[in-house]
């Protein structure tokens, strides 16, 4: 039997990834498309043929074993709510939510409804992350001291406009760009984030936007492990790719160098007159996906959880009142 | 001008051989014992001195290359005789030393040259140059990486003594946290966390540093004596509103070695290399020997060395409080 899957609103470009995602998967029925702009919805419908529903109630009618949830950032909720009480299974897109009050409410829904839920964490499929990952659990690398990590990006601002907007997106480069890094330290170390310090400017871009577009973020964990966290949009327009996902790992033992994105090609062409890198790696997103399904199908937890995704912005949260406060702030987690 | 050099370590060697491609003549040097002092001192033609007393009466400039903590006393002792002074980073081990060292050689009316070398290093100068002229805008976020193996030496390893060397963050990271300094402008605060010879069996000092500039700019620092001898490996990653400049000695370097070394030895302290004409150290050298000699001010004063030790030292402090370390101007307290 096909497992049959939406996905509603297209406001996040990750969608236009997933619905391809979907596609390629055998026994996975992509059922169509929602938006609550119907535009939107139109173009991306005819974009990749795909059903368009003129609501997302009616896409729930049409009742989809799961839902992808591409929505702005502060536009999660409601969506879930709705979703949830349809029975549908949710992959919710990153950040959950852009406060931890919001990601709370969005894990209990879930919860409360009996659907499974997942944070669209795709660094966690990543195959030289997995690898190091495997490395580390086997004892190879020795104990984890500390992390010099960055995921920085070009302004988003060029794909989908509210990314910049504070009310739609939650805030600037903190809230898009650190919660991948923090999740790939509390799965690496099984340990939680208990206090933030974190500095931001608005030196890039700054006559585009009104959100913080350089920052770093400090994490430091239960068990003593602490981090730095470069979220800046500091990526020119011009940069070979759209920005990048890395990592030093320092241990007893030396240190690693880990780069997420590093399996390019460097291409050249006249068309466009500067070299680009064409990424031959292995696509995370397409695992991610995989694994989705594969859990609605065995009625099993996601690999990555909704809890997973309430950590990381509770994170954001601390780093944000860091940045207001400018000292350090302890981080108090709330209980699902 | 005559010059004496006080230690004849790496620094100490080094120097030297920068000193010997200008026209200034090396006199002699001094060690802690006149033994250590005697190979060098033939190969330059040049006398060993007893005691750095009696080399300040035979020289116009001093070079101090001895461990970090007995560089102010040194200074104290030179300026006191009227001599100029070169003096390794960093200038020294606290905010009050440092002051004390740029007062007494301002009221001497005595030079003191603080090497911070970095600022000579071609890729590091041009980087410097480039955002001088504007082509990367106002910087916004800087990245700043220095990683080796810890130092090593035959006897009395003074670098792992943090009551001498300062520790990694003073004594490697100063390097970057005076550049970072140098390119986006006076530091306003300084967070910092380290590890360091967290169990017996791991030769591992590693810190993190976040500086808040002034005027904005975010700086971060990191450095590493945690990699397998003979690593040595620097990077940097200077991002503007207007572009960005991208360093890595490993991807620059142009030769690669794949040759079998049977016997693989590192020397005591890693040290940079990319094959340039001019070694740093000399370019260096050779800017101090000119503003000596002309009175012009070189690329590093006495000044930028306390201000360098400023931040290593709130670095230290953050590092041991957890806190977030302000830093006060110290302008007046240097009158």
């Amino acid at each position: 039997m096909s497992i049959r899957i939406g996905i509603m609103s297209f406001a996040h470009l990750h969608a236009e990834a997933y619905i391809q995602n979907l596609r390629a998967i055998p026994g996975v029925e992509m059922i169509g498309l929602a938006d609550d702009d119907p535009q939107r919805g139109e173009h991306f419908a005819r974009l990749f043929g795909a059903h368009r529903f003129r609501s997302y109630e009616e896409l729930l009618e049409a009742r989809p074993d799961g839902v992808i949830i591409c929505s702005e950032n502060s536009r999660h909720l409601p969506l879930v709510k709705l979703a949830a009480e349809a029975g549908a299974h949710i992959l919710c897109e990153k950040p959950l939510a852009t406060t931890a009050q919001d990601a709370e409410a969005i894990v209990r829904t879930c919860r409360q409804a009996g659907v499974l839920l997942m944070t669209a964490f795709p660094m966690r499929f990543s195959t030289p992350l997995l690898e190091v990952k495997s490395r580390l659990d086997g004892g190879e690398l020795g104990q984890v001291y500390c992390f010099n990590s960055s995921n920085q990006g070009e302004l988003p601002k060029k794909h989908r406009a509210w990314f910049v907007d504070k009310a739609l997106a939650g805030g600037g480069a903190i809230m898009d760009h650190t919660v991948h890094l923090v999740d790939i330290m509390r799965w690496y170390l099984g340990s939680e984030v208990t206090e933030v310090y974190a500095v931001a400017n608005r030196i890039f871009h700054a006559d585009e936007v009104e959100v913080e577009t350089g920052g770093m973020v400090w994490v430091t964990f239960e068990n003593g492990v602490f981090a730095t966290i470069d979220c800046s949009w500091s990526r020119p327009p011009y940069w070979p790719s759209w920005g990048g996902l890395s990592f030093e790992m320092v241990t007893d033992r030396g240190a690693v160098w880990v780069d997420a994105f590093r399996q390019n090609l460097t291409v050249f062409t006249h068309a466009l007159q500067r070299p680009y890198w064409a990424f031959w790696g292995s696509d995370p997103n397409q695992a991610m996906i995989e694994d989705f399904v594969q859990a609605i199908r065995a009625q099993r937890p996601p690999r990555v959880s909704g809890e997973d995704g309430l950590r990381a912005v509770e994170v954001v949260e601390a780093a944000y009142r860091s940045v207001e406060s400018g000292q350090p702030v302890h981080l108090e987690r709330r209980q699902v | 001008m005559r010059v004496g050099i006080a230690g004849v370590g790496f620094m100490g060697s080094t120097h030297a051989a920068a000193w010997a491609e200008t026209e200034a003549q090396i006199v002699g040097f001094v060690a802690e014992t006149v033994e250590e002092a005697q190979p060098i001192a033939q190969q330059y033609g040049a006398r060993v001195f007893p005691d750095f007393a009696s080399m300040l009466e035979a020289v116009d400039v001093v070079d101090i290359c001895t461990p970090t903590h007995l560089h102010v006393p040194m200074i104290l002792e030179a300026a006191a005789r009227g001599k100029h002074i070169i003096c390794e980073k960093p200038l020294a081990l606290s905010v009050e030393d440092a002051l004390e060292a740029v007062r007494v050689c301002r009221r001497a009316g005595v030079q003191l040259y603080v090497a911070h070398v970095v600022r000579f290093f071609p890729e590091y100068a041009l980087a410097k140059q480039i955002i001088a002229q504007g082509q990367i805008g106002q910087v916004a976020t800087l990245r700043l990486l220095r990683g080796s193996y810890r130092p090593k030496k035959p006897v009395g390893n003074w670098f792992l003594d943090e009551t001498k060397s300062g520790g990694i963050l003073m004594d490697l990271m100063i390097h970057d946290m005076d550049y970072a300094r140098w390119v986006a402008g006076e530091v306003e605060s300084v967070f910092a966390r380290k590890v360091s010879a967290v169990h017996q069996g791991s030769p591992v000092d590693y810190g993190l540093v976040i500086l808040k500039h002034r005027n904005g700019a975010i700086s971060h620092v990191a450095g590493a004596w945690a990699y397998p001898p003979p690593t040595f490996r620097t990077r940097f990653e200077l991002s503007g509103d207007r572009g960005m400049i991208e360093f890595d000695s490993q991807a620059t370097s142009p030769i690669e070695s794949l040759i079998i070394k049977p016997h693989a030895e590192a020397p005591d302290v890693g040290l940079p290399s990319s094959p340039v004409r001019e070694s740093p150290y000399t370019t260096e050298i050779k800017e101090f020997y000119v503003a000596l000699k002309e009175g012009k001010t070189p690329r590093v004063t006495a000044e930028d060395g306390l201000a360098a030790v400023q931040i290593a030292a709130a670095a230290v402090q953050s590092a041991q409080s957890g806190k977030v370390v302000y830093l006060e101007s110290l302008g007046e307290r240097l009158l």
